[in-house]
């Protein structure tokens, strides 16, 4: 093994992968999120430029097909929580915490300061900052216990 | 919390991998035990002690608080 090479950002980031069980979960994760991510924004991109019939079952079932994808996300999710070890379980409750607990903050936060004159910003940025502080507990945690 | 897992690892002339392999948990769960940043839970701690063959108390001491 070359010992001198240079760590990868991914590698300074997550520390270390977690059990071969763990990541084959999380890869079938990454999979159903790059799928739900498809079908958000087409949908969201076909209702809005208005390329579906204004009547029938076909809106409906457009707008509803994320949801339906989300439920597997859910599964995917609760799956490779399964499969992690125990350290990687804290890991994940601490960044779930940090995503949730301080995104409410943050967005609860924000509506304040818009009511004030701030910007007006989407909900979608706004419920971004979750997955974002997520991601940046993630890091925390595996530097922490690295 | 502290251990003696290094030491026993070291006896074993195994790699932090290689008793991660062993015990089912990932690299960094070992790591984090010997440098007592993390206390694993009773079940894995009944592993070690089953895998090193000796009682869970002379692998873990309790640091008294003073």
């Amino acid at each position: 093994m070359n010992e001198s090479k240079r760590p990868s950002y991914w590698s300074w980031a997550l520390s270390d992968p977690g059990t071969e069980r763990f990541q084959r979960a999380g890869r079938r994760l990454l999979v159903t999120m790059f799928v739900w991510g498809v079908c958000q924004s087409g949908s969201s991109y076909l209702i809005q430029h208005g390329f579906l019939p204004a009547a029938g079952p076909i809106p409906w079932v457009v707008a509803a097909l994320p949801s339906v994808v989300a439920v597997f996300l859910l599964v995917g999710y609760s799956r490779m929580l399964r499969e992690a070890d125990e350290l990687h379980r804290l890991i994940q409750l601490r960044a779930l915490a940090l995503g949730f607990g301080g995104g409410y903050f943050v967005i609860s936060g924000y509506l304040l300061l818009e009511a004030a004159g701030a910007p007006t910003l989407r909900v979608d940025v706004l419920i971004a900052v979750l997955p974002l502080l997520y991601a940046v507990g993630l890091v925390l945690g595996s530097r922490r216990y690295r | 919390m502290k251990n003696r897992l290094k030491v026993l690892r070291a006896e074993n002339d195994w790699t932090q991998a290689r008793l991660a392999r062993e015990l089912d948990v990932s690299r960094q769960t070992i790591n984090a035990i010997e440098t007592g940043k993390y206390d694993p839970s009773l079940p894995l701690a009944f592993k070690m002690a089953r895998l090193f063959d000796q009682p869970i108390e002379d692998i873990f001491t309790e640091i008294p608080v003073s």
